[in-house]
């Protein structure tokens, strides 16, 4: 009975928040994110304790291969010095021959370099060790912002499909992206300017159910921006980059 | 039937089959070529006897053999620890190196300051991913207060991120149009 009458109140509270703040458009918004390509580079401590870790692994080790051959070539040039054995013997290739060899490979070698000088934004060829994080061009209101990308949901759609589908219209065909889960991970909420809302029948402001969705491959069609957590900061208002802030995972 | 009895004439009178049927009297009889059948030679049935024995012997010295190799694996050379570690080969002995106490001492602070560090990560951790839950949890009751509906939608499981799979990231940058060198191929797996 007291359930009964607690859902009863809960449910006219409801409806009273509803009459009182009055309509919200529902717009679905994808934050895609390129994984960093590179690992980050170690920490002070991390670069300390892995030098331990390697120095102790040594001193509990056995002898390689490698090593014992190494000292029986010396012990076979003692000899050799002291004219105890023929110098023909040594034609074989020696263990220090071998690493001087491998040696050489490896400097030869380039790896690509981890620094990548690119700064334009729209590549995904800069940051490489850091998420980088879509913004498109849009126009809300009279203005043009960078913002992820977003859509009003249409009617019959679930926020998912309409997730899918402003994805595929503002980005392109052409990029390839796994939205992660059917539920919104971020939100945000703003109010149109009074001039709009006075209108009848208008609504009071957005309602903006942020995907997160990771890309895979393709280069989107549009104007639009690659941005690190830093530059989101500065590009995006203050309040969405908040709630951006609040589901995308930290970076050292 | 004047025409007919007109050609009639020219044939040997009746239509004559080519049957080769008795009513002409022709019979046909299978070739008789074959020589009378060669007397069979008789073997002393204890050869015979050996002979099949030592068929015997042969298969039965085949299973054993399998059998015994059923028991034993094919080693594999990558996973098993070479023979002169079991020996104690003293070629192979690192000799152990005397570290001073300083060192020592310095290894144990590194390790606890280490473990902080790693204690320090591991909460932030939590707290990011706590965070994370409490802004889709955020999402979901905003969006529950819009539609019930939307909301019943949106926390259905998401069957398409499995299989799941990712890549990366690796310690330095794949090199664009990079083409592997041959090398020489060596088999040196060994036949069991």
């Amino acid at each position: 009975m007291l359930r009964l009458t607690l859902n009863c109140i809960n449910s006219t509270n409801r409806g009273c928040c509803t009459a009182a703040t009055g309509k919200w458009d529902l717009i679905t918004a994808v934050c895609l994110e390129r994984r960093p390509i590179i690992g980050p580079e170690m920490s002070d401590m991390e670069k300390q304790f892995s030098k331990q870790l390697s120095e102790i692994e040594l001193e509990r080790s056995h002898k390689s291969k490698h090593e014992v051959e190494h000292e029986k070539d010396l012990k076979q040039l003692e000899l050799i010095k002291r004219g105890d054995v023929d110098v023909e013997v040594n034609l074989k290739q020696t263990a220090q021959d071998f690493a001087d060899t491998s040696l050489e490979e490896l400097n030869k070698f380039k790896f690509a370099s981890k620094q990548s000088d690119d700064t334009n934004v729209k590549s995904l060829n800069r940051k490489l060790d850091r998420h980088l994080v879509l913004l498109t061009q849009q126009k809300v209101g009279n203005d043009t912002f960078f913002l992820p990308p977003q859509g009003f949901r249409q009617d019959g759609e679930t926020l998912r499909q309409t997730a899918e589908r402003v994805l595929k219209e503002s980005v392109g065909k052409d990029v390839q992206a796994q939205i992660y889960g059917n539920a919104p991970t971020g939100f945000y909420k703003y109010k149109y300017p009074k001039s709009v809302r006075e209108v009848d029948g208008n609504s009071v402001g957005a309602k903006v159910f942020i995907y997160f969705a990771r890309y895979a491959n393709g280069s989107p069609s549009v104007s639009h921006k690659w941005l690190d957590r830093e530059e989101l900061r500065k590009e995006l208002p203050e309040k969405y980059s908040q709630s951006l802030d609040e589901f995308l995972i930290d970076e050292q | 039937m004047n025409f007919v009895s007109a050609f009639g004439r020219l044939s040997l009178g009746q239509v004559r089959g080519i049957a080769t049927t008795p009513a002409k009297f022709i019979q046909t009889t299978p070739c008789l070529f074959a020589e009378p059948l060669k007397r069979k030679k008789r073997i002393d049935p204890s050869i015979v006897k050996a002979r099949d024995d030592r068929k015997k012997k042969k298969i039965e010295k085949q299973i054993r053999k399998l059998e015994k190799n059923s028991r034993q694996m094919k080693p594999i050379d990558e996973c098993e620890a070479p023979i002169h570690l079991f020996d104690k080969d003293p070629q192979y002995v690192r000799p152990a190196v005397k570290l001073s106490e300083e060192v020592l001492e310095g290894r144990i602070l590194l390790e606890k300051s280490w473990a902080k560090y790693r204690r320090d990560q591991h909460l932030r951790d939590l707290q990011m991913l706590d965070r994370i839950a409490f802004s889709q949890q955020h999402a979901l009751d905003e969006l529950r207060k819009e539609s019930e509906e939307l909301y019943q939608e949106a926390i259905q499981v998401d069957f398409t991120l499995l299989p799941f799979n990712a890549v990366g990231p690796v310690n330095t940058p794949k090199i664009d149009d990079y083409e592997a060198p041959d090398g020489d191929y060596v088999d040196v797996s060994r036949q069991w």
